[in-house]
């Protein structure tokens, strides 16, 4: 009988299929970045409760989190030049639509479905933060830009770098669709290779051993930043060289 | 001229008539108390002197610069609040930053002093109020009482002309009144003009140059310690200080 399971295979392939991580990486964080400004955006458009602008981004959330990814990518794919084409006829342009390279179509889509679930991690971590705190910022004189910068925004990033982070480790396995927009990431890799011999079950372990490790890692580096930027559980030793200045006013205020 | 003076303050909210036209005038040094039944506007007045709520109308004086409450505009309230400051109830305290940082953040921020200049004036406020020991604790590592002596701390490095403090010991434990009152009562020694609100009457007697009644959105009483306490001539005025001393003297209730 032949080989069911090829168990070097699967070992021997990932270096094959490393060849094609840069692409699967690139793709994840420029997602990533449209995803938290776009989402940073919608969010501020949202609480501020800006008329017309509001009520659109309402839509798109909804629009956004109720299809699934895939299809989200195939319309990127074949309504971005659609668009294109008509922009053309009707305004006399010239974009060549053949020149857009397919990883684009997949870092809008991914992108733009990010920022819909970013958005609402990013409107609810800002809402945490305690009212009293921004009346203290502003009694002070701070400008309602500094009371964002340097009140509203740290405090809302610790409470939502782990939702973020979870959103993050969706969006990185969300890239291995990106073969619909013929974009060639370690799982289209993965498909090609397995056509040549056809071991496609060997192919799958490899590309779930490489998408595991890296998870894995954004977990460690998730968990890092969280302690960093977290207040320490226990107060510091105060110092116990100043005088005890509290029984010192006290006589001097007797 | 006095160094405040407000002038036809209004508030309300929805139908409700919070604050009805209030004229105060505030010398410098001075420690004005305002006392009242509760939901009669003491800490809407307050709030209302730094805008954190918008008054429909009145205008306001301080050393010398006049800003028209209703009209103002947004460079005029930052110039406004920057005359003033605000301790709370609540302390409010940046929970992300540790005392020294909360006591440097404003001077650091909106004094533009620089970093260094920052710190070293907030050692001093913070020393000043007795926290010189606990400069690298968060918030969450202070007692209500130290969390309230930092906030007092953090809006004496500010310099202000007029400090505002509603209710600063209400949220305390009893036993860490004390320690905040104290703090209240240098910062009135060390010349701050101080407008509070505050419901500590032995306080009030010992410390404030001056009592208001508010009842209504209006002042019903103005005078010094012994004129509104000892020998209180409004009926209003009365009733409430009867009320609070019943509650004094609740011990007698006691089986």
């Amino acid at each position: 009988m032949a080989k069911l399971f090829d168990f070097q295979l699967v070992f021997t392939e990932i270096p094959d299929l490393l060849a094609y991580l840069p692409t699967t990486l690139f793709l994840t964080f420029v997602a990533l970045l449209i995803g938290l400004l776009v989402g940073f955006v919608i969010a501020i458009v949202r609480m501020n409760k800006i008329p017309v602008l509001s009520q659109l981004a309402t839509a798109f959330v909804s629009v956004l989190r109720g299809t699934p990814i895939i299809v989200q990518l195939y319309i990127s794919y074949f309504g971005i030049p659609i668009a294109l084409k008509y922009i053309n006829y009707y305004r006399g342009t010239d974009f060549n639509i053949n020149d857009i390279p397919g990883i684009i179509f997949a870092m809008i889509a991914l992108g733009l479905n990010q920022s819909a679930f970013d958005s609402e991690t990013i409107r609810s971590a800002i809402q945490s933060v305690d009212k009293g705190q921004l009346e203290a910022a502003k009694s002070m004189g701070m400008t309602g830009w500094q009371v964002l910068r340097r009140v509203t925004i740290p405090q809302a990033v610790s409470v939502a770098l782990l939702p973020l982070g979870n959103s993050l480790i969706a969006l990185i396995k969300g890239t291995s669709l990106a073969f619909t927009c013929s974009v060639m990431e370690i799982t289209a890799a993965g498909k090609v290779l397995a056509g040549r011999n056809y071991r496609y079950f060997e192919v799958y372990c490899s590309l779930a051993i490489i998408y595991w490790v890296i998870t894995f890692i954004l977990e460690r580096v998730m968990a890092a930043i969280e302690k960093k930027v977290s207040i320490p559980e226990q107060p510091p030793e105060t110092e116990k060289s100043l005088p005890k200045q509290s029984e010192a006013r006290k006589e001097a205020l007797a | 001229m006095s160094l405040v003076e407000i002038k036809g303050l209004k508030k309300s909210f929805g139908n409700n008539v919070v604050l009805d036209g209030i004229d105060l005038s505030i010398e410098e040094g001075e420690v004005v108390a305002i006392i009242g039944p509760s939901g009669t506007g003491k800490s809407t007045l307050l709030r209302s002197i730094n805008l954190l709520e918008k008054p429909e109308d009145g205008q306001i004086t301080i050393d010398g610069e006049t800003y028209d409450l209703s009209r103002i505009t947004s460079k005029e309230k930052l110039g406004l609040r920057q005359h003033t400051e605000m301790v709370f109830q609540q302390f409010n305290l940046f929970k992300h930053r540790n005392a020294l940082e909360n006591v440097m953040e404003g001077l650091h921020v909106v004094k533009k002093l620089s970093k260094e200049e920052a710190r070293q004036a907030a050692l001093q406020e913070l020393r000043k109020v007795g926290m010189g020991d606990r400069l690298y604790h968060y918030p969450r590592h202070l007692s209500g009482g130290q969390q309230q002596r930092v906030a007092i701390a953090r809006a004496l490095a500010l310099k202000p002309k007029l400090l505002l403090m509603d209710e600063p010991t209400s949220a305390l434990d009893p036993e860490l009144v004390g320690e905040v009152l104290l703090t209240i009562k240098q910062a009135a020694k060390d010349g701050y003009t101080i407008l509070l609100v505050t419901h500590e009457m032995d306080f009030v007697k010992n410390v404030a140059d001056r009592i208001i009644f508010l009842e209504e959105g209006k002042i019903v009483a103005d005078g010094t310690p012994r004129e509104i306490l000892d020998n209180p001539e409004n009926e209003r005025l009365r009733t409430f200080l009867r009320n609070i001393n019943m509650l004094r003297t609740a011990d007698d209730y006691v089986i």
